[in-house]
């Protein structure tokens, strides 16, 4: 059995090991204590980095790229093929959508999953929010009641409001306010660009009203419901189906559309897109004109906002003799 | 004084259940008060570094240590609601940011924290494993509520029945867990973090159900004049997914939903000022500086402390006494040892340094273990206390 007292003649006894040991154990919780108030510290709110603005839709990007001074990115990141009103995200680009400087949304219910995503409060601005008090109702959805909440009806709100060139307007009017929140120094060139913006909209917006002291309240077709705005800021009466520009017309899409004809004997019709050419013909058989007028909710194959819906408004006031077809 | 030492370390091994004895009750004696002392310096100082964090507070009038409670520290104390229109209003304002919490939900006995992106950047909150939040139905969990449940992105997690006896209440939400916090060693590391409209979802505001347009008679008591009245078989949904996650909804005016409190981050001093100035007068609203009230709540537990460290001092001197009284009556009963120690050549200095080495490492050693109990309940004692304080606040 070893002794505690070898033949050295040491002896291991507590001494100043110990008391060391003592002393480093009180520097440790003394150390945890200090690290731990200095984890609870609020941190800087606002961290620096190269500036985005991620937006919904092609018209709001297209107002922020005419009106945003160097050093802004624009983002507008929908695949092409989709309509973003409808489009579903992935949480990896919501993800970039919470890192961006200004998110600019439409407003009116536009672009469903802002709906149910999580966005920050502080860095959204809702362009159409004060340009119009109520927005149009799509008039769709059904009313109806379950459960202890009593009746409810789930319709939607018309959201192409930037037909409507007032609106349109107004929500570039707001953009530039968030261009300026974010970068101060730019104010007066920023101002001097909405002018410019300002006086085009406002161009398109005499000629649709040129348009429809002509036509007058003569019925309209609209090959979905996406027209609201343009219809009430102009007075253009338009009813709407579900046709799709890529699709035949099935048999009770056409008895669909002679049914609605006997209430509203339209003579013309908005499409979004180029319908084929035997949608156009089976509609031309029944007297009907087909006007491609884009939303241009999707950035163009070519040109820009401006020039569709320039091409949009010659087409139609072509259609409706308003003006000499080119 | 080697060989002093040697002899007093073979007589206290020797007589080991003595020694033990008297070094527990020493080891409390100096223990306690020190421990006391060192927990209660930690508690205030890491209470007042979270409230000292939040500039500003908003909630319903009523008890501020309540409300501080429950918004900065997550124990519930059923603080009336503001509303989202309050949150709007300090937004509009220009002067400041609202930071909405919405906070009564438990899941799994961890509290569920409904707020906005902002909360996350203003606490300086970081992601260990997965991401943040994204969309409605996601939480991410905290540090201790990751390594308690043993959760991971990809896991879920239920939250509470608020009704536990109620059949039409609303039924437990489960959220998808997308992320887990780094260590924050605050009240955020035992939360369940969820965007506030996720929170309503859970508390029964909004909800999700099967589309009726589409929904099969077996479901529709009738459809009248566009009106269709669905029964008890209507299939609600207990979580949000990417399919189901538009049919979610709420009813009513959306500025009338509730929420617990606001953090407000003033842009400057100036704000501040002029943002409390707004909420002086106001009958239904009190903006507070959590600082303050948590200053108030040290006062407490300090003159408490003051009261307990006399207690404690009293005790000690009587366990001082006795180990005085037991030395002494030991040495007593040594005396014949300490004679034939004499009679060996032993001088009297020699004994009374042996002696004296006796004390000398029962009281290291009881120094040793209160020092080394100290540090354990300053480890993983905090969050206990800290709980129990501001349950009983």
């Amino acid at each position: 059995m070893a002794s505690e007292s070898d033949s050295a003649g040491l002896v291991k006894v507590p001494g100043t090991r110990t008391c060391r040991a003592i002393l480093g154990c009180l520097l440790v919780l003394l150390a945890f204590g200090c690290a731990k108030k200095d984890a609870q510290r609020a941190p800087a709110l606002t961290d620096e980095g190269a500036r985005s603005v991620y937006t919904v839709n092609y018209p709001l990007a297209y107002f922020t790229e005419r009106l945003a001074p160097e050093g802004i990115g624009v983002v507008f990141p929908a695949p092409a093929d989709v309509d973003p009103a409808f489009w579903k995200p992935a949480a990896d680009v919501i993800g970039r959508y919470q890192r961006a400087d200004l998110i600019l949304l439409n407003g009116a219910g536009y672009a469903r999953w802002t709906r149910y995503a999580t966005l920050p409060k502080s860095r959204i601005l809702v362009t159409a929010d004060g340009c119009r008090d109520p927005f149009l109702p799509t008039g769709e959805g059904v009313i109806h009641r379950h459960g202890p909440g009593g009746e409810h009806a789930h319709e939607g709100t018309a959201f192409t409001t930037w037909l409507d060139m007032r609106l349109a307007l107004c929500q570039a009017r707001h953009v530039r306010d968030g261009l300026v929140r974010l970068a101060p120094s730019s104010r007066e060139s920023v101002d001097r660009k909405l002018e410019a913006l300002e006086r085009e909209l406002s161009d398109l917006d005499s000629r649709l009203r040129a348009t429809v002291k002509v036509w007058g309240e003569r019925p309209m077709l609209a090959s979905h419901p996406v027209y609201q705005y343009l219809a009430d800021a102009y007075g253009f009466q338009i009813e709407s189906v579900h046709f799709e520009p890529d699709e035949a017309l099935s048999p009770e899409a056409i008895q669909e559309l002679d049914a609605l004809l006997a209430d509203h004997p339209a003579k013309l019709m908005l499409w979004e897109a180029k319908p084929l050419p035997e949608t156009e013909q089976r509609l031309h058989d029944r007297g009907i004109i087909t006007v491609l007028f884009d939303p241009a909710a999707q950035p163009p194959s070519s040109g820009d906002f401006l020039t569709v819906m320039r091409a949009n408004v010659e087409r139609l006031a072509c259609a409706t003799k308003a003006k000499p077809c080119p | 004084m080697r060989d002093s030492l040697f002899l007093a370390w073979r007589y206290l091994r020797h007589h080991r259940a003595k020694t033990l004895l008297l070094v527990l009750s020493l080891s409390v004696f100096l223990g306690l008060p020190l421990v006391m002392r060192a927990m209660s310096a930690v508690i205030q100082e890491s209470l007042m570094a979270r409230a000292e964090s939040t500039p500003l507070l908003l909630g319903k009038k009523g008890s501020s240590l309540d409300l501080v409670v429950e918004a900065l520290y997550f124990q519930p104390k059923g603080i009336d609601a503001l509303t989202t229109a309050d949150a709007n209003e300090i937004d509009q304002t220009g002067l400041a940011l609202a930071i909405p919490m919405r906070t009564g939900l438990m899941a799994q006995q961890f509290p569920v924290l409904g707020t906005s992106l902002d909360y996350f950047s203003f606490r300086g909150l970081k992601t260990a494993e997965g991401r943040g939040l994204a969309t409605l139905g996601e939480c991410v969990v905290g540090a201790e509520v990751a390594a308690s449940l043993g959760l991971k992105p990809g896991d879920s997690i239920l939250t509470s029945p608020s009704t536990l006896f109620d059949l039409a209440g609303v039924y437990p939400l489960r959220l998808q867990v997308v992320g887990t916090l780094e260590p924050s060693h605050g009240p955020d590391d035992r939360a369940v973090f969820v965007d506030v409209k996720t929170a309503w979802v859970a508390e029964g505001l909004g909800h999700g159900h099967q589309d009726l347009a589409t929904a099969g008679n077996d479901v529709i008591l009738k459809r009248k004049d566009g009106t269709a009245t669905a029964n008890a078989k209507l299939v609600q949904y207990n979580e949000i997914t990417d399919e189901n996650a538009e049919s979610f909804h709420f009813h009513g005016d959306p500025s009338n939903y509730p929420v617990s409190a606001i953090i407000v981050v003033p842009n400057d001093d100036k704000a501040r000022v002029l943002l409390r100035g707004r909420f002086v007068n106001d009958s239904a609203r009190q903006l507070l500086r959590p600082a303050q009230v948590v200053q108030g709540l040290n006062e407490q537990i300090f003159r408490f402390e003051r009261v307990l460290q006399l207690i404690v001092w009293t005790v000690g001197l009587a366990t001082a006494l006795m180990f005085v009284l037991v030395m002494v009556l030991s040495w007593r009963l040594r005396s014949d040892e300490l004679r034939t120690m004499t009679r060996l050549g032993c001088s009297r200095w020699k004994a009374v340094q042996i002696m004296g080495a006796e004390v000398l490492l029962m009281v290291g050693a009881s120094v040793a273990l209160a020092a080394f109990f100290g540090f354990v309940i300053a480890q993983f004692g905090e969050a206990w206390l800290q709980n129990l304080i501001l349950r009983g606040s």
